[in-house]
């Protein structure tokens, strides 16, 4: 049933390891934001694809991995903090690729908001651009209006969007499945149409002139210096969006790894089963509502300040429905398959813009394609395990 | 001596269909009571009625002194009452393990608050967790301790009904509520459920068991209180031989024509 | 006044009837097959686009202009849909039947969208706007001083002819009666042999074709069609069968009625009405939703425990 397995990895190899496949990765994000014309990026894919079937082929090599990964936690850490810290360096005045990155480091972030949802308890959230919408609105009027600190809005928008969640995690309580999706899709909706009706949130043509924020006397408009080198200001939100694909992580693999997402995953499973062992249910939709908001609104307001510019196109339906094929297709209910589908699915449409009209097109194959073929995702979820045993 | 469940002229309609036809029962502290009855007579009705799945139409339900009708599932697990379910309903993609430590949700206390800024103590009480829970399925019959990071969904018929029962006892329930246990199970391994039964009583002297059965061998091994349940109404009470002499109990198995385990 | 209450009337009544038919497409999909076919609005919205290429080509390949065409074109647009219905079910939605509804309802919402994209890119200018012509025009006759246009009259008449058709169909023909009985109770239907594909088969090709007759009078109201009119029309008629209650054929109406009722309502008194009414029937749906889960003449499931 096992096939080849290596015994556990020393720890010489283990970092070894850890270093060399964090570089490798670096390496081919590098390579694939780099590139230009539709043949390489069809050529890195295909790499891509390979590797994945050999993953796939090759059980061992992934709990090889991940044995390394955890035996030594600290130098895995450190060469990812590197490997993050040092990416601009490489990429230089290249601003479309920071771009890029930023973006695709804000949706890891949503995705990884909903994956609580999605991916841990099965409710489909089809609101989540709803509540990054809320987060990135409300921050906004109170910069424009008020000329409150970046900073001061980020709690303040996260608490706003966060008793959205409670309202919308309300009638969660007594509907289920297809009906609470229904449910959070007109919520999203509502939400859309008012923020395109009413006059003081700028109507359809949203808000303008978000400022920049500042820290410590530098603004984020400017660029950045660090021991000499001049880094494009895009610079500054890439290492704010990272700081916050950090915070989402470590929130989602504690939840993940205690009681909260235990509960979620039984209600995923059964949720009447779930109630026999005293979950209480109810209160369980209601908080991964509010957890996903939460996180929701942090990667809004910082989108906010970054484009300075929102309008509720941003968030709509759509929006939603992304967010959502990330988590599908990353991977429901584990970290790192979300986060390699946020990436994966900001990065390829934009490389593959010879096809960008047929954007919307190849996402909606793409979910039916997963969920037909392939539903638990790239990488599926893994069973926790405890103590010593790896 | 003080009945440590009592349930009072409890009737559940469904709509036209009457599930349960005030039924009156109780169970005192260290009792095993078997609840038996042909199919669909309402007897696992009479646990959902119990541990709060459904509000009874009229009738009491009271636990410890406290009256419980009507209230909400989490509530009466964390009050000591625990159940397993006629088809298996373990969580089937979670771990043997991580089912048992999940039936300890009511024990613990770890919160979203607490998970997220406190990880220490979280994953503290956690540790402790796996460490009871592997003692658990280290108990019962059968290889649970072996399989239990394989997924629960996997495990062979009688595992299933041997981990419902570990998950059940993981809340440290003062009542355990076991709707037909042995499905699925050949002889031996019927046999050696009745040993896990007995042995865990003699370990929790006050624990009590209400057991929905329909193979004798069971209910044989417990025989002091036997209720019969026909078509939502309580037809016989009292020990295993009295009931099984019954005319209405026989008409009520043998008069239709029913096959049984 | 009273010229301005009949007026809103006829515009009530005819647009209820339109919402009413997209209606039951989703409620006779939902009751048979517990599927929430989320796309089913841009299934129903391709319709007037395959009229309209279609008497274009005739037009262009045998003379005459285009509206004259219309006479066949709507016909062999309704079975196309119809058909297309039918092909949707066998190659994905079929798969996700008894899956988790979630995943159902996820894949039909990406079915959705890349059913507009394909419009978009195969009709010419699909991104564009298209006029649509009213299917009959004039003005019929007059009603305490309000014309009623033979329009209005044409979708009323077609939708109690409909529904009576359905009622009977439902009621008196063999296919009918199986396809009730699947919608009951799909598990004892499935025992008694009636899970054969036929009766799948053909909820999809009514659903569908009823659902392109509703959208050719959609379209036909609005006087234009667009590739993303699917979303609105999706997101009304499946609302208005929510409300109505999920697998009943009498809810879909009364939901449809309700559900324009709410939009006359807000156009005419609240200011920039129109806007809202989205907002409006939303709400309605999510009370609804939580009060009601199984609508107002829906019937409630129990799970058996």
């Amino acid at each position: 049933m096992q096939g080849a397995s290596l015994a556990a990895p020393g720890k010489a190899a283990a970092a070894a390891f850890t270093i060399a496949s964090q570089l490798c990765g670096a390496a081919f994000l590098y390579l694939i934001l780099r590139v230009d014309g539709g043949w390489q990026v069809i050529g890195l894919l295909a790499l891509l694809g390979l590797g994945f079937t050999l993953l796939e082929r090759l059980p061992w090599i992934a709990d090889y991995a991940l044995a390394s990964f955890a035996s030594v936690p600290l130098v895995a850490m450190i060469t990812a903090a590197v490997v993050v810290l040092a990416f601009p360096f490489f990429v230089g005045s290249n601003t479309y690729i920071l771009h890029l990155l930023i973006v695709a480091e804000l949706y890891a972030v949503l995705a990884l908001a909903l994956n609580f949802q999605l991916g841990s308890a099965n409710i489909p959230n089809f609101a989540t651009g709803a509540s990054y919408g809320i987060g990135a609105y409300v921050s906004a009027l109170l910069a424009i209006n008020f000329g409150v600190s970046f900073w001061l809005t980020l709690p303040v928008a996260a608490l706003a969007a966060t008793l959205f969640g409670f309202i919308i995690g309300i009638p969660s309580m007594r509907t289920r499945d297809t009906y609470l999706a229904l449910v959070t899709i007109a919520f999203g909706v509502v939400v859309q149409q008012l923020l395109n009706n009413f006059s003081w949130t700028g109507g359809p043509n949203g808000l303008v002139g978000i400022p920049a924020p500042s820290l410590f006397g530098h603004s984020f408009a400017d660029p950045l210096v660090i021991f000499g080198w001049k880094l494009p200001s895009q610079a500054n939100f890439y290492y704010l969006s990272a700081a916050l694909v950090v915070v989402a992580i470590v929130t989602a693999h504690r939840l993940h790894g205690s009681r909260i997402g235990l509960a979620w995953n039984a209600l995923r499973a059964d949720e009447i089963a779930a109630k026999a062992q005293g979950i209480n249910v109810a209160w369980f939709k209601v908080l991964a509502f509010a957890v996903d908001a939460f996180l929701a609104a942090f990667a809004g307001t910082i989108y906010a300040f970054y484009v300075s510019y929102i309008s509720p196109d941003n968030f709509t339906f759509l929006v939603s429905v992304t967010i959502m094929t990330m988590v599908i297709v990353g991977g429901m209910d584990n970290i790192f398959g979300v986060i390699v589908g946020a990436f994966l699915l900001t990065i390829l449409p934009e490389k593959l813009r010879a096809f960008a009209d047929y954007r919307l097109l190849f996402f909606g194959v793409v979910i039916i394609g997963f969920l037909m073929i392939r539903p638990q995702g790239l990488f599926p979820q893994r069973m926790r395990r405890y103590g010593g045993d790896l | 001596m003080s009945a440590l469940l009592k349930v009072e002229n409890v009737t559940m309609r469904f709509g036209g269909l009457v599930a349960l036809n005030d039924v009156s029962l109780s169970i005192d502290k260290g009792a095993v009571l078997a609840v038996i009855g042909p199919n669909g007579a309402g007897k696992s009705t009479l646990f959902n009625v119990v541990t709060g799945v459904y509000r009874p139409t009229s009738g009491r339900v009271t636990f410890d002194g406290a009256e419980i009708t009507g209230r909400p599932s989490y509530e009466v697990v964390d009050r000591g009452i625990a159940r397993t379910f006629q088809s298996s309903r373990l969580f089937s993609d979670l771990s043997v393990l991580d089912n048992v430590i999940i039936g300890m949700h009511t024990r613990t206390k770890t919160g979203v608050l607490d998970a997220l800024f406190r990880p220490g103590a979280s994953r503290r009480e956690m540790a402790a967790c796996v460490v009871k829970a592997e003692a658990l399925l280290k108990l019962g019959s059968g290889d649970l301790f072996e399989q239990r990071y394989r997924p629960a969904g996997a495990l062979a018929q009688a595992d299933r009904r041997r981990l419902e029962i570990a998950r059940a006892l993981a809340s440290q329930p003062k009542l355990l509520l076991l709707d037909e246990p042995s499905v699925g199970m050949d002889d031996t391994e019927t046999d050696a459920l009745v040993a896990d039964i007995v042995r865990l009583r003699a370990e929790n002297p006050e624990l009590s068991v209400v057991l929905i059965e329909h193979d004798m061998r069971v209910v044989e091994a417990f025989p002091h209180h036997v209720t019969c349940i026909d078509y939502g109404s309580k037809i016989a009470e009292g020990d295993f031989a009295a009931v099984r002499a019954d005319p209405r109990v026989q008409e009520a198995y043998l008069g239709k024509a029913v096959a049984h385990a | 006044m009273a010229e301005l209450l009949v007026q809103q009337l006829v515009n009530w009544i005819t647009l209820g009837c339109i919402y009413a038919l997209l209606a039951i497409g989703f409620s006779l999909i939902f009751g048979v097959l517990n599927v929430i076919h989320f796309s089913h609005g841009d299934v129903a919205m391709t319709a007037p686009f395959i009229t309209l290429g279609l008497a274009q080509a005739l037009a262009t390949a045998l003379g005459a202009s285009s509206p004259a065409w219309l006479v066949i074109a709507v016909p062999v647009a309704v079975l196309a849909v119809g058909l297309i219905g039918v092909v949707l079910d066998k190659v994905v939605i079929r798969r996700f039947r008894d899956a988790p509804a979630m995943m159902a309802l996820v894949a039909t919402v990406a079915l959705g969208i890349v059913i507009r994209e394909l419009i978009r890119h195969l009709y010419p200018q699909g991104s564009n706007p298209h006029a649509f012509p009213r299917l009959v025009s004039g003005m019929a006759f007059e009603v305490s001083g309000v014309a009623i246009s033979w329009f209005a009259l044409l979708v009323v008449v077609l939708t109690v002819a409909l529904v009576a058709m359905l009622f009977v169909f439902l009621r008196m023909t063999p296919l009918g009666l199986r396809i009730r009985a699947a919608s009951e109770d799909r598990i004892v239907a499935r025992m008694m042999g009636i899970r054969d594909a036929r009766v799948f088969r053909a909820t999809f090709f009514i659903a569908s074709a009823i659902g392109a007759i509703a959208g050719l009078l959609f379209a036909s109201y609005a006087g234009v069609t667009r590739f993303d009119f699917g979303v609105m029309a999706g997101l009304l008629g499946f609302s208005a069968a929510v409300i109505g209650g999920l697998g009943s054929m009498p809810g879909a109406i009364l939901g449809g009625l309700i559900i324009a009722g709410i939009e006359v309502l807000a156009q005419t008194f609240v200011p920039d009405g129109a806007s809202y009414r989205l907002v409006f029937v939303f709400l309605l749906v999510i009370a609804v939703l939580i009060f009601r889960p199984a609508g107002l003449l829906g019937r409630t499931v129990m799970e058996k425990v």
